[in-house]
């Protein structure tokens, strides 16, 4: 099971060789498995449905068009969201200049539908759900840049320290610092809301 | 185990709360909590910050974020094999061009016609290795055309079973 | 001038060699299917294949087993033609293969009766130049014979997946 485990450790990198030797079927295999964390990641970033999903096929494009220089020099993964992070920040900080803080103020729309669960929430509780999970959007966007992009691959990606500082070009401990930091702004803004 | 706070190890706290800590780890973590005021607050606040993110769902994708990505690589692929094309033209002036295609021109006839083209050799070329799952794809693709071009055979019905 | 035109008659006959040589090297790419990816599969070792297969989940690998049997097992004259289909097909940009794909499932969950139908109106409309089937597409009997859904596998299949 170690052997094989090893062997797939990174059988993205292999895919995408396959990709550069012309197998347009494994690219096809790339985005049915990245196509939802890379627009997740971006959409968390930016916080706008149609600007994530462009930005999000822009990530793919890149991908596709870098195929004959590829060289799996990092895991995949890294190399995919080194691109996303790259094109968000990018993103975020040519909207800044243009719209500065109206953006944080726009957080209201875009907002995803709530699963519905057995136990049907009353009106009430609704709307404390819709003001706290905008709290939650607007802390995150309140965050520096590269702490907000730390912060959403350190929690929703899961990735460690040492990936997070190759996708941002840093080195661990400027991670971990940025991570902290940012956690210390989200526990102050977040931890009194009890969120279940 | 030594204080987190104490020793500048904060990143056990919120390891903890993100439920990244092995099991004997974790443990001794908790027996730390219970007689840590300081590091058990921050693992409570840091668990909820947890708890508050979770709730954040994204959006689902479109269903047509494939579709318009693939019009787009379509788009540059077109692009592309034109700028390709007719770079390597542009800079090089008529007389050099003309002679050194026929050169070329009369090499590959050469090689055509002393090659001949036989069957596809058994054996892996070059310790070549298939993935499984793309040869997964393809067994979905050639069984999609196989039916498809079968459809007007009586053998059609039977297709159905596979 | 002598000089010149001893010139352009070389370069005349340098740029007829170089068609010649593309019409010859088109037509033999053209006469011998590449090896698909069922063929290069093939081509490697059992332990090899094996160790692949070992990487998937037991169900997904034992259904890899019986399609590749299948492939194998096709008579020669029907495997030849799958092969050039599909290499016709995997020379398609991605986004026309996706959508060749998304029609010809549909095309699978039609009706047992209507798939020769819609199989025969396919097999004629590709032997049309454009401008017909454009033609024939706009026509009531042809709004008229197939579904909307139907018509959609036509329009795709014949127009994307050229003989």
């Amino acid at each position: 099971m170690g052997v094989a485990a090893a062997a797939t450790l990174d059988l993205d990198a292999e895919l995408m060789l396959r990709v550069k030797d012309g197998d347009a079927a494994s690219f096809g295999v790339l985005l049915e498995k990245h196509r939802v964390p890379v627009t997740r990641f971006v959409y968390r970033l930016v916080q706008e449905q149609a600007v994530s999903e462009e930005l999000a096929q822009e990530v793919f494009l890149r991908v596709y068009r870098s195929r004959s220089s590829y060289e799996p020099t990092a895991k995949f993964k890294t190399w995919l969201f080194r691109i996303a992070s790259h094109l968000a920040l990018n993103w975020l900080r040519d909207e800044k200049h243009e719209r500065g803080q109206e953006r944080l103020d726009d957080l209201s729309t875009d907002l995803p539908a709530r699963q519905i669960t057995d136990r049907r929430p009353s009106v009430e509780q609704e709307l404390l759900y819709e003001v706290k999970l905008k709290e939650i959007r607007r802390a995150v966007a309140e965050l520096p840049d590269k702490q907000r992009a730390a912060v959403l691959m350190h929690k929703y990606e899961e990735m460690e320290y040492t990936q997070i500082a190759k996708v941002l070009g840093c080195s661990e401990s400027a991670v971990k610092s940025l991570l902290f930091r940012a956690y210390v702004t989200l526990r102050a803004r977040l931890a009194h809301m009890g969120i279940t | 185990m030594n204080c987190p706070i104490k020793t500048r190890n904060l990143e056990l706290l919120v390891d903890f709360a993100a439920g990244g800590l092995n099991p004997e780890t974790a443990s001794a973590l908790e027996r730390h909590l219970a007689g840590c005021d300081a590091c058990r607050s921050m693992a409570a606040d840091q668990t909820a910050v947890w708890k508050a993110l979770d709730a954040w769902e994204a959006p689902p994708v479109s269903p047509g974020f494939d579709r318009r990505l693939y019009r787009r690589i379509d788009e540059v692929a077109r692009f592309s094999w034109w700028e390709r094309l007719t770079r390597a033209f542009r800079r090089m002036p008529l007389s050099q061009a003309v002679p050194l295609t026929a050169s070329a021109g009369l090499l590959l006839m050469a090689g055509l016609l002393l090659h001949r083209p036989g069957r596809i050799p058994p054996v892996a070329s070059r310790g070549e290795v298939v993935r499984a799952n793309q040869v997964e794809r393809t067994l979905d693709d050639l069984e999609l055309l196989r039916q498809f071009g079968t459809a007007d055979s009586k053998e059609s019905a039977h297709s159905d079973a596979m | 001038m002598p000089c010149n035109s001893k010139r352009s008659t070389l370069l005349r006959f340098g740029l007829a060699i170089l068609l010649a040589t593309l019409l010859v090297a088109a037509a033999s790419a053209q006469s011998q299917p590449q090896a698909n990816l069922v063929e290069r599969w093939n081509r490697m070792s059992p332990e090899e294949r094996e160790r692949e297969l070992a990487k998937l989940p037991p169900e997904r690998a034992r259904q890899i087993r019986l399609g590749i049997q299948r492939y194998n097992q096709l008579p020669p004259e029907e495997q030849q033609a799958l092969r050039e289909r599909y290499q016709t097909f995997s020379r398609l940009p991605p986004e026309k293969q996706q959508i060749i794909r998304d029609r010809l499932r549909e095309f699978r969950q039609l009706p047992l009766e209507r798939r020769p139908i819609v199989h025969r109106e396919v097999e004629q409309l590709r032997l049309l130049t454009e401008a017909q089937r454009q033609a024939r597409f706009d026509g009531a009997e042809f709004r008229s014979r197939f579904t909307p859904q139907e018509q959609q596998i036509i329009r795709d299949v014949s127009t994307y997946l050229p003989k």
